[in-house]
């Protein structure tokens, strides 16, 4: 399936790239809409930091005039002009700097402010990744409007690989009881549906939580107690803050707590659907291979 | 007697003109104000067009129109119930609307199911404020005005409610929702249009309201017919905030406080306070509005938060200096 996804995805880059159509290029978004542009973009802005990163991993990031707060990645988003949170952005200056093309986020820009957009004629493609394929079908569509394919697949199907790779050393590993925990007050998790799941699941890991119904649910400390996870990953309040593991030093009774698994992961490596996921993927593989290691 | 109403109703005029020129003109984009006329004058910029004609224009009438709607059902309210705490958010309408649109929000729909939605919650608060406080016996201003805040303690619990079952990335929407929000306006044509009509009805019954707001009994031995002049003030100030609630979530305190405002300065007669209200409570909301649009742009703040920030110490003054 896999493969078939990648050879028809070269398939269009080729059928794109061939020098009849190469004037216009065109992507379907994730809202299922076609976007079609007569030149490829020169202007993009990225309406969330998630899409910053990804645009800059199509190869486009010369490209980018406008970012929302809080990109911060790779360093040279930081040098590129805000117009505003991805939850309100600022119009005005994002219409000043004349985008030929918008990356929007379906579930976190205002759909009143990308319909405004939509009928200014700024083309708007809309994503919303929710899986590792997604990350990479997103980068090579994304390159495509750039007019940057050569960088953009290459990069995604580097990330693919990357992802089958870690996918075969641990399909037979241990399964590991796992609590990941997105956010300490309220305590939130996620469901096997999220991202996050899945790469819990990839790296062998058995999510105590993945049944609940909500994709991130919120729960209390005596269901972690209960649910009894082998190992505890946390993120934090920015990239080094382990404050958040440290509750459950409290209580011993947990399996994780007993054996000391309890393991910060960067959140900027496993929240965001961008590339450095794979990175954040083999953290967290790696994470789950200690608490293996740490079974009497 | 035309005199002492002209006068008033010019200089608030001439000031929401002023407010309103001056949102036109200012926005995280400077534009100079040549350029400016230019667009207006069919000229200027495709960019200065755009951002004046169809970004920058409706958002100060949409601002104006929910400004002037809230103050005027807050006036409404307050001679309705002869009690100066009443306005609409106290009496759960505001309430009412923010669970339908955070419903709506809730259920993954999107933009003109919100305001409908939000609509129909601040009609049914209403309805039901008005039917509970009813009950057996004939309604009472005081019993009506309890029922009301009792609802609207209610609504915010199921507010609460909504909040902590709903998913994280619906958050944000709803919270600036609840803290109202002018920038996801869009039409402002309804609102402005429902303004004038009801200005245009409520004026010439300024006399019997002037009645009324000494109490029913007066009112009805000078030949008023109380009780279907009580339900027209209550449908209408129920429209009047169903309505600006739709267009800009549940902004607070204009209701409350810009007619208080203007019966410290004015005096307390309904044919001036009225269209008074409608004016100065557009003329805030516009200003708030630009505020919140510049003051730490690109980032951008909910009106609600300036309007509280402005009103509340101009009201504590004017309130304080008037003993």
């Amino acid at each position: 399936m896999r493969k078939l996804k990648a050879m028809t995805a070269m398939l269009s880059w080729m059928l794109l790239a061939s020098p009849a159509l190469a004037s216009s290029v065109c992507a379907t978004d994730d809202l299922a809409k076609e976007i079609c542009l007569e030149h490829p973009a020169k202007r993009i802005a990225a309406l969330s930091p998630g899409a910053t990163e990804l645009v800059w991993a199509a190869g486009a990031g010369d490209q980018v005039v406008a970012v929302v707060a809080y990109s911060d990645y790779p360093p040279a988003a930081r040098e590129v002009a805000s117009v505003g949170s991805h939850t309100r952005i600022d119009m005005e200056r994002l219409l000043e700097l004349q985008p030929d093309l918008v990356v929007g986020w379906v579930t976190g820009n205002p759909t009143e402010q990308l319909a405004t957009l939509k009928n200014m004629d700024v083309p708007v493609f809309s994503i919303e990744p929710r899986s590792f394929e997604a990350v990479s079908h997103t980068i090579e569509r994304i390159s495509t409007l750039a007019g940057t394919e050569a960088e953009g697949f290459a990069e995604a199907e580097r990330f693919r690989r990357g992802i089958a790779d870690l996918q075969e050393v641990y399909a037979r590993a241990d399964p590991v009881p796992v609590f990941y925990q997105v956010w300490d007050e309220p305590l939130m998790t996620v469901n096997s549906q999220h991202l996050i799941g899945e790469m819990i699941e990839l790296c062998g890991g058995d999510n105590v939580f993945g049944q609940l119904a909500r994709l991130v649910p919120r729960i209390s400390a005596e269901a972690v107690i209960a649910a009894n996870p082998e190992a505890i990953l946390a993120g934090g309040m920015g990239e080094e803050n382990r404050h958040w593991l440290t509750r459950w030093q409290a209580f011993p009774g947990i399996t994780a707590t007993e054996r000391n698994n309890l393991f910060f992961i960067p959140p900027s490596l496993v929240q965001r659907p961008t590339p450095r996921m794979l990175e954040g993927t083999q953290l967290f593989c790696e994470k789950l291979e200690v608490a293996r290691g740490r079974r009497p | 007697m035309i005199r002492p109403i002209a006068l008033p109703v010019a200089v608030l005029s001439v000031a929401s003109l002023l407010a309103m020129v001056m949102s036109v003109g200012i926005g995280s984009v400077a534009i100079a104000p040549a350029d400016v006329l230019s667009v207006f004058l069919g000229e200027g910029s495709n960019l200065h067009r755009t951002l004046i004609l169809d970004l920058r224009l409706p958002r100060t009438l949409a601002a104006f129109a929910t400004g002037g709607l809230l103050a005027v059902a807050g006036a409404l309210m307050q001679v309705l119930l002869r009690n100066p705490l009443a306005d609409p958010y106290v009496l759960g309408l505001s309430g009412g609307a923010a669970v339908g649109a955070l419903l709506a929000m809730l259920a993954g729909l999107g933009g003109a199911v919100i305001s409908g939605s939000a609509f129909a919650g601040a009609m049914l608060a209403t309805v039901m404020v008005f039917g509970l406080a009813h009950g057996t016996g004939s309604w009472t201003p005081s019993r009506l005005l309890l029922t009301g805040v009792v609802v609207a303690a209610g609504w915010g619990a199921v507010i609460t409610l909504i909040l902590a079952i709903s998913p994280a990335r619906e958050l944000p929407g709803m919270l600036y929702w609840l803290m109202g929000d002018v920038s996801y306006a869009r039409a402002p044509w309804h609102g402005l249009g429902l303004l004038v009509v009801v200005c245009a009805l409520v004026v010439p019954l300024g006399r019997s309201l002037n009645v009324l707001a000494r109490g029913p009994m007066q009112a009805a031995a000078l030949g008023i017919s109380v009780r279907p002049l009580e339900w027209l003030i209550y449908v209408l100030a129920s429209l009047l905030t169903a309505t600006a609630v739709t267009m800009a979530g549940s902004i607070g305190f204009v209701g409350l406080v810009v007619p208080h405002m203007l019966r410290l300065v004015l005096g307390n007669d309904q044919r001036l306070i009225l269209p008074a209200c409608a004016l100065a409570g557009g003329t805030l909301l516009v200003l708030a509005d630009t505020l919140a649009r510049v003051v730490i742009a690109p980032e951008q703040l909910p009106v609600g938060v300036i309007t509280a920030l402005l009103g509340v110490p101009t009201f504590l003054y004017l309130l304080y200096r008037s003993r």
